[in-house]
Order: C-alpha cells, then structure tokens, then sequence
C-alpha cells in the first residue's frame, strides 16, 4: 500500500512534497513486510526500533506510519514491564 | 458475560528453580481455571536473562499463559498474581479473536540467528540527544 503510493509519488516530485537532501524514502517497514507483526514478546523485531540508550526511536526517523508506531510503543512498554526490553541501557 | 481471549506473561522469581517454577506455573494454571478461563496453551520459557534487573535478581523464569476469560476473571487472575510473591512481574494482554497463537517460544539470546534485518544503524540522521 504504501510502496505503491511511494513509487507514485517519485514521479511527480515537487508538487507540494519538497524532499530536502538526498536518500532513500523511508517506508513503514510494518506496512511493506505484512509478515512482520508487532508483538511485544518479539524483542528481535522490537529490539530494531530502541536507540543504544534503550530508547525508543521516533517514527520520523525510524519511517514507521503512525498506527504502526503507536502500536510498535504499546509493544515495547509492554516488554519493558516484564524486563524483556530495557527501560535504558545505563543501570539506574 | 462474554469471555474474552488474553495472554499473561509471568516472570518467576529465579530462587524458584525449575521444578518450583513448573509448580507455580500448574497453580496459575488452575487459578486461572477456576476463575471460569479455559487455558489453551501455556509456554514455559525458562530461566532467561532480564534486561534490567528486578527485585535484584538478573534473571528469571517466565511462563507465558494463553486463555479465555471473563473481563472479571482477568481482574482476579491479575489481583492474585499479584499476591503471589514468588512472581515478579506480570503482563495481561487482550488478543484478537483471530490472531494466531502465539509460536512456540523465541529463540534464547545465545540461539539466536543474525536476521537479514539490520537494525537502527541504517536510519539516516538518528542522532542521540544525550551523551
């Protein structure tokens, strides 16, 4: 779905969506790989999405949509609560 | 009252051992039955590394449980839980009607396969607020 709004909108660049620099757009990897689910025991698939701190990466950067990234933030809170992902990587 | 589908993931205190920790886990088990759940599944993951530690303890068992349950049998699963000292941490999460059940249980730290999925060093401009 949202690969083929990307390739869309590569075409007709400019028209109101300036890119500023260069690279690669980013795409909601959620929405891109449906096989990838959001599940808050998965801290492999989690795991991708936390900073060196533990912390968690902002959709902006990390490209997530937003439904995506608000559900992938529940799942990471959730894991926190069971000490399956850290809450940061420094000891309190 | 409608029963729903929930998924608890319970931390076990580490002093509990393994045969201590499949007790409890048998108790929780007709805990949850006798609050009118049905249990479908229960995964015992063993003693594992916690990310953080609580109750100072570095590791821990966890058990997950898969069931269904009434919105007030949840309430009371949660609340014994919670008196049960020998667990550390829960986590109840309501599952969707269709989703599938939950895999057998994820590859320990020391098992696990690089994926071909490489992780945030690839996000462009990430840059750490703080040193």
């Amino acid at each position: 779905m949202a690969r083929e709004r990307s390739e869309r909108r590569g075409k007709s660049e400019g028209r109101g969506m300036r890119r500023r620099g260069m690279g690669r757009r980013k795409v909601c990897r959620f929405c891109a790989d449906k096989t990838m689910l959001i599940d808050y025991k998965d801290t492999r698939v989690l795991g991708n999405f936390l900073s060196e701190r533990g912390k968690i990466i902002p959709g902006r950067i990390t490209g997530n949509c937003s439904g995506h990234q608000r559900r992938l933030t529940v799942a990471i809170k959730q894991a926190r609560t069971v000490a399956l992902l850290p809450y940061t990587s420094v000891y309190p | 009252m409608a029963d729903r589908r929930y998924e608890t993931l319970v931390l076990i205190h580490p002093d509990q051992g393994e045969p201590g920790s499949k007790e409890l886990a048998t108790r929780i088990r007709t805990l949850i039955e006798e609050q009118g759940g049905t249990v479908s599944q229960v995964q015992e993951w063993g003693l594992r590394d916690l990310s953080y530690p609580v109750g100072k303890q570095k590791r821990g068992f966890y058990v997950l449980f898969e069931y269904r349950a009434s919105t007030k049998g949840l309430a009371e699963i949660q609340r014994t839980l919670k008196l049960t000292d020998p667990v550390l941490r829960y986590v109840s999460v309501r599952q969707a009607e269709n989703a599938p059940p939950a895999p057998p249980r994820p590859a320990k730290r020391s098992e696990r396969e690089d994926e071909d999925f490489d992780g945030a060093a690839e996000f462009e401009g990430m840059g750490e607020g703080e040193a």
